[in-house]
């Protein structure tokens, strides 16, 4: 019986390293949920603790947007995530062009649409509300 | 070896100048390099390499950019020519891998799922020959071409497939095989775009052509550590700085405006009034057209 545990132990093992195909189901999830008119461009796994300080949202990645393309930004969260994901978006002079979160209302919004006039690279930054801990995924998608 | 010696200096200089470049003005320009150390841009973060990495733009925006124009799908823009069989070196199979991948981005916008099996076969073929098979989905990827049910789903796999990759190659001291796999991916798709555009002549197009000035610099970045690596890497830096020298005359100004936002169906629409211009003479298009066919016809006759 002993033996017979640790060698499926030993083939469950094997099997999820030899395949190295695990992908993630909030990813996969929130891929299909972005809408029929939606094309997956790359998503973004943020998992981070709770913030010491609020002052900058404290994931951040670039990415080159282009010209006459309209992007949609989604967000979703992993269940056990204490806050909500938010998104914000600067430019190569570091000027703000978008955020999911309006600071006048509080409301998060869970996708946000953009539709790029000015190709460049710009820096895309990821939290969660009141820098809680969290985790989630930010698919990016253009809109056809 | 004085030569490759010189080039290496050259494209290390160029490349890490932009990087830290932070320039105020409205016009984008290669920035001018001349304080850089050599040994700071071998400095470069893995962070900082999967950054410019993830940064290169997918050939799935050109093929979408495709559609919108309405400009018909054609075979013949494909890299028919790849035979995975006879890919003799890990440089040719990790450039073709990345040529192959383009095209299978453009195959899979134009919905074209039937003809991408011969291009899934090839990749599956030189992924498994450099070690990295195991991350391609190749199975679900057959599945859901033949089934022409989710494309979503379908570009999702692909990406995502190119993506693990691209990570494991760069977590394994093998970040020469990325660096080719995304160059691959981007002269493939500016070979895509510049074919089109031949054909096709239309202004948004061209322009795109155009703004490709703004990633020229991570892209040479991406190969500057390799390019004293080998005869086949001193070979492809010296194109690519071919390509970059055919673009520093195209100039991308910008105007100023302040984005407007509308809330609707629950979420929210940014609509960017700043706008980036790009000029660029009938001449100067041409010129990157012929370089981009040149070098491309070139690295996929290579076998």
């Amino acid at each position: 019986m002993k033996k017979t545990i640790v060698t499926l132990a030993l083939l469950f093992t094997f099997g999820l390293l030899s395949s190295g195909q695990v992908t993630d189901p909030l990813i996969s999830n929130c891929v299909t949920n972005t809408g029929a008119n939606a094309r997956y461009l790359k998503d973004f796994r943020i998992q981070l603790g709770k913030a010491v300080s609020q002052n900058e949202l404290r994931y951040k990645a670039n990415m080159s947007l282009w010209k006459n393309t309209k992007y949609r930004f989604t967000m979703c969260n992993a269940e056990n995530s204490k806050g909500q994901l938010i998104l914000s978006i600067k430019d190569d002079s570091n000027k703000e062009i978008l955020s999911s979160f309006d600071k006048n209302t509080g409301k998060t919004f869970s996708f946000v649409d953009f539709e790029c006039q000015k190709s460049g690279i710009y820096q895309i930054s990821y939290d969660f509300a009141n820098g809680q801990q969290g985790s989630g995924v930010g698919v990016v998608s253009m809109i056809k | 070896m004085k030569g490759r010696v010189f080039l290496l200096v050259i494209i290390m200089f160029i490349g890490f100048s932009c990087r830290n470049s932070k320039s105020k003005t409205s016009e984008f320009v290669f920035p001018q390099s001349d304080s850089v150390p050599v040994s700071e841009a071998e400095k470069l973060s893995p962070e900082a390499i999967a950054d410019i990495s993830k940064n290169i733009s997918s050939p799935v925006e050109i093929a979408n950019l495709l559609q919108t124009l309405q400009v018909p799908f054609s075979q013949s823009y494909l890299a028919g020519s790849i035979d995975a069989n006879r890919q003799s070196t890990n440089f040719n199979k990790a450039l073709k891998l990345g040529i192959l991948g383009a095209d299978l981005g453009y195959l899979n916008m134009y919905e074209k799922t039937g003809s991408s099996l011969d291009v899934l076969s090839s990749i599956r073929k030189i992924a498994e020959d450099i070690k990295v098979g195991q991350f391609f989905d190749f199975e679900s990827i057959k599945r859901l071409s033949k089934n022409k049910s989710n494309l979503d789903s379908l570009l999702f796999i692909s990406i995502d497939s190119y993506n693990k990759i691209d990570n494991y190659l760069r977590g394994n001291d093998r970040g020469q095989l990325s660096a080719l796999m995304i160059i691959g991916v981007w002269i493939e798709g500016q070979y895509l775009a510049t074919q089109v555009v031949n054909q096709y002549p239309d202004k948004i197009l061209a322009d795109r052509i155009g703004e490709q000035k703004i990633i020229l610099n991570d892209l040479l970045l991406l190969i500057s550590p390799y390019c004293n690596h080998d005869s086949e890497f001193t070979s492809l830096c010296k194109d690519m700085l071919d390509i970059k020298d055919k673009y520093r005359d195209i100039r991308i100004t910008y105007t100023q405006g302040n984005p407007v936002s509308v809330e609707k169906d629950g979420g929210l629409t940014i609509k960017q009034t700043e706008t980036s211009v790009v000029t660029m003479s009938e001449d100067q298009l041409n010129a990157i057209i012929e370089i981009t066919k040149n070098i491309r016809d070139k690295l996929i006759l290579n076998n």
